[in-house]
């Protein structure tokens, strides 16, 4: 048998990247590291699930449905999102979550030799898909936690196609304000594709951030992304989507593939955007006072905490945040070590409910004593 | 270099004896071509004709073997692929000779000559009967100028960026003519050497420097293994801010390598105590020198992203040993017991040898089982001490199962589990150390 030379037949930027791998599933961990419960505190789930209207959705799908093709391109999903900010449905395209429409983006308007700016201690999504798709990235620093505008505008040049940022930031919480974007945004002055990530978008209560949305008309290079995982508890059903100008979205579209979003998940996105019953305001109330608490209890305890918006915040350790990450583990708890996100020593903390914060505050202080 | 075709020369002919000056003739001139010396370039033929006489004449003779040259900068390497059948492939054993009843029989000693001649010398199974013999020949370099060197006075803010070659050759230089007792790699005496390591991307050097560009200290590291980075360093050449250089040294090295193909961080030469608490302290190592002194030295690691957890095999007689271990690590194991049960073994099996005789040291590593495994550790070691090599280890990677085997054969030749690596293989590497007190 001759094996395929994969030297020859795969780009040295593939060969070279290496594989994200994914935790194992809980029944699996749970066996592994010998605990019977576990606190999920390390993806930013929403502990209080789904709006009920789309926990009935998913309740009562009806299994005949699985034989049939969903929407290929989420038709009603795009109408109701495009209702909801007064743009065009075409100006809107749903993925599998909002890692997809970070690739769909990426190949619609980088090749060989171009180049995209993101920060360090991001989200590490924007890095990876540009790196395996050999596109150089330009990785600039933070400055006091915050994406660095101005370093980030003096490391564009003609091979810049497209700009990541995240607000707020995932994992420092830190976001630009109005003032901040539309300078930004300015100042690009429509050279590039400018993409303001805003997963975390319904966690922020501060007057002066800013909703991307409202500012398509007045920056045709701008693209927001939004997902349902976070604030709608959906993560499980994989669906995000982003917005632009409806030339750009065309453009992107043609790298899109089509019905990668099932049904379900559709119409669960559709409920959970007509929620009447005040769950954002629910889960805005659990995590402002998960934040108080473990906010002070770390303080207790010496450790410093980065926290800002969105629905988690980050711990300072004295040591190892992997070997932290194990130990807790076998204490029943799920945390996100930092060094990933280049923040060795810090973990990443989802603000969950009470429960399952005093349940991790009582494991850290078992095992840093 | 840009352009591998410009670093790589191939050779392709048949295993016979009457194309041997062709293949020691192509090697010497490629490596002159490559920059090495007279001297070193026909230490390299010499140990080219070593490797071809040996297989054309007991590995592989008449099979198409395959002699790549490659330009590594600092050093060559030659690499020699070859198919080999079953029952040929105890030859490649670097201890065959010690075997053989005539032992005057210096046909057998091809691959021992040649690593006479070397620097380095490696042995892997790449796919099923399809072997890969490399040898490296390092290039001279001036060693580091014996000059005083100045203290360093750190002012104002640092930064942490990677040097140009003047700022290589002066970190390089400023360890080796400092004070500390933390021992370095041989390269660290010879500044110019690190530089083209850098350059070929064996290496990577960051340095602190102060506002007006003094450099504060440094770090060095590289792979180690596909996915583990051994790092040297950090070093600070300033003590009076010596938490705050090391730290921001470490952290730079931490954000460069934690989105490459790099799962931990492994030290084997020590580190500053304040940074140790960062790391884990995976065990000992004795170091051996000729005058028969020890040192023991720690192992540190990180893991750079979460434990996915994993299975590792076992003979019973190291359980205990593991189950102790993974539990002071923390580390999530699915520890599984292999034994013994009657089945028949059949065949030679292979350790490849990688030899580092700057270093005195030997790491063996089972490439294939088979129903000689006492025999074979037996030899490696008669070898390996008839060669004065002093620091001597066996690796077993804990994800093949096969190779739990050699546990009970390896403790009763006197060797002890000394530290696990975890992922340094298809699961985690259980590295034993030779008793050299045993005779």
């Amino acid at each position: 048998m001759i094996e395929p030379n994969l030297d020859y037949l795969v780009p040295a930027y593939v060969r070279e990247f290496e594989p994200y791998i994914p935790s194992k599933p809980d029944p699996e961990l749970q066996k592994l590291y010998g605990c019977n419960h576990l606190y999920r505190l390390n993806n930013n789930e929403n502990p209080l699930g789904p709006p009920p209207g789309a926990q009935e959705v998913i309740r009562r799908f009806p299994p005949p449905r699985g034989a049939i093709y969903p929407s290929g391109d989420s038709y009603y999903l795009r109408r109701e999102i495009a209702a909801c900010y007064g743009i065009d449905p075409d100006q809107v395209l749903v993925g599998n979550g909002a890692n997809e429409v970070i690739t769909f983006v990426i190949k619609a308007f980088c090749e060989q030799g171009d180049n995209i700016i993101t920060a360090d201690k991001t989200f590490a999504v924007y890095e990876w898909v540009a790196v395996f798709s050999g596109i150089e990235t330009r990785i600039i620093p933070l400055k006091h936690e915050r994406f660095d505008d101005r370093a980030m505008l003096a490391a564009i040049d003609e091979a810049t196609k497209v700009i990541f940022i995240c607000n707020p930031n995932n994992p420092t919480g830190t976001y630009w304000s109005w003032d901040t974007l539309k300078n930004f945004l300015d100042e690009v002055g429509g050279k590039q594709i400018v993409v303001v990530d805003e997963a975390y978008f319904e966690f922020v209560e501060a007057g002066d951030y800013p909703d991307g949305m409202s500012l398509l008309n007045d920056y045709p290079n701008l693209i927001v992304f939004r997902t349902f995982s976070k604030m709608y508890g959906i993560a499980g059903l994989r669906i995000g989507y982003l917005a632009g100008d409806l030339k750009v979205v065309d453009m992107i579209r043609r790298t899109c593939v089509v019905y990668s979003v099932n049904g379900l998940a559709q119409e669960a996105a559709l409920a959970c955007l007509r929620d009447e019953t005040g769950h954002i305001r629910r889960t805005r109330e659990l995590v402002r006072e998960s934040k108080v608490f473990l906010s002070a209890e770390m303080a207790a305890m010496g450790l410093p905490v980065i926290v800002g918006e969105g629905n988690y915040l980050i711990v300072k350790l004295p040591g190892s945040d992997t070997l932290a990450y194990r130990k807790l583990m076998h204490e029943g708890i799920m945390i996100r070590p930092m060094t990933g996100f280049r923040y060795p020593n810090h973990i990443r903390v989802t603000l969950a409910r009470m429960e399952a914060m005093k349940a991790f505050v009582a494991a850290l202080k078992k095992i840093l004593a | 270099m840009s352009n591998d075709q410009d670093r790589i020369v191939t050779l392709q002919l048949n295993a016979q004896m009457s194309f041997l000056p062709i293949a020691v003739q192509c090697v010497e001139t490629v490596a002159k071509a490559f920059g090495l010396g007279r001297e070193e370039s026909l230490k390299l033929g010499l140990a080219t004709e070593e490797i071809f006489s040996y297989l054309s004449g007991k590995v592989c003779r008449g099979q198409i073997l395959d002699i790549r040259c490659v330009n590594c900068i600092s050093y060559v390497r030659v690499e020699f692929r070859f198919p080999v059948s079953v029952l040929d492939m105890g030859a490649l054993n670097i201890a065959a000779a010690v075997s053989c009843e005539n032992e005057d029989d210096m046909a057998q000693m091809g691959l021992v000559l040649a690593s006479r001649s070397v620097n380095r010398l490696y042995i892997s199974e790449e796919r099923k009967n399809h072997i890969c013999l490399k040898i490296e020949k390092d290039k001279h370099y001036p060693p580091v100028q014996e000059i005083t060197v100045a203290p360093v006075a750190v002012k104002g803010a640092l930064t942490v960026g990677t040097p140009d070659a003047d700022g290589i050759k002066l970190y390089v230089t400023r360890v080796a003519r400092g004070s500390s007792h933390m021992p370095r790699p041989h390269y660290f005496q010879y500044p110019g050497q690190v530089v083209d390591m850098v350059a070929a991307g064996d290496c990577q050097v960051l340095t602190a420097t102060d506002s007006r560009g003094e450099c504060a200290g440094g770090v060095l590291f590289h792979f180690l293994k596909a996915s583990i980075i051994e790092v040297f360093g950090p070093h600070v050449f300033d003590p009076a801010r010596e938490e705050e250089i090391a730290g921001m040294l470490l952290d730079a090295c931490i954000a460069g390598t934690v989105r490459t193909k790099a799962i931990g961080l492994l030290n084997l030469t020590g580190m500053p105590s304040f940074l140790q608490s960062q790391f884990e302290h995976l065990g000992l190592m004795k170091n051996y020198s000729h005058d028969g002194e020890a040192v023991d030295r720690s192992a540190f690691y990180r893991l750079l992203h979460e434990d996915p957890g994993c299975r590792v095999f076992t003979d019973l007689v190291l359980k205990d040993y593991l189950q102790r271990e993974y539990k002071r690590l923390f580390l999530a194991r699915e520890i599984r017991e292999v034994c013994d049960q009657g089945e028949t073994h059949t065949g030679a099996s292979i350790f490849s040898a990688d030899l580092y005789r700057e270093r005195s040291v030997a790491i063996l590593n089972p490439l294939w089982p088979g129903a000689d495994l006492d025999a074979n550790v037996n030899n490696h070691l008669r070898f390996l001490k008839e060669e004065g090599i002093i620091n001597i280890f066996f690796t077993l990677d804990l994800g093949v199962s096969w190779q739990a085997s050699l546990m009970t054969v390896l403790m009763n030749n006197h060797f002890q589990p000394a530290l696990i690596i975890p992922f340094a293989g298809q699961a985690d590497l259980l590295i034993f150390q030779y008793d050299r007190t045993e005779p």
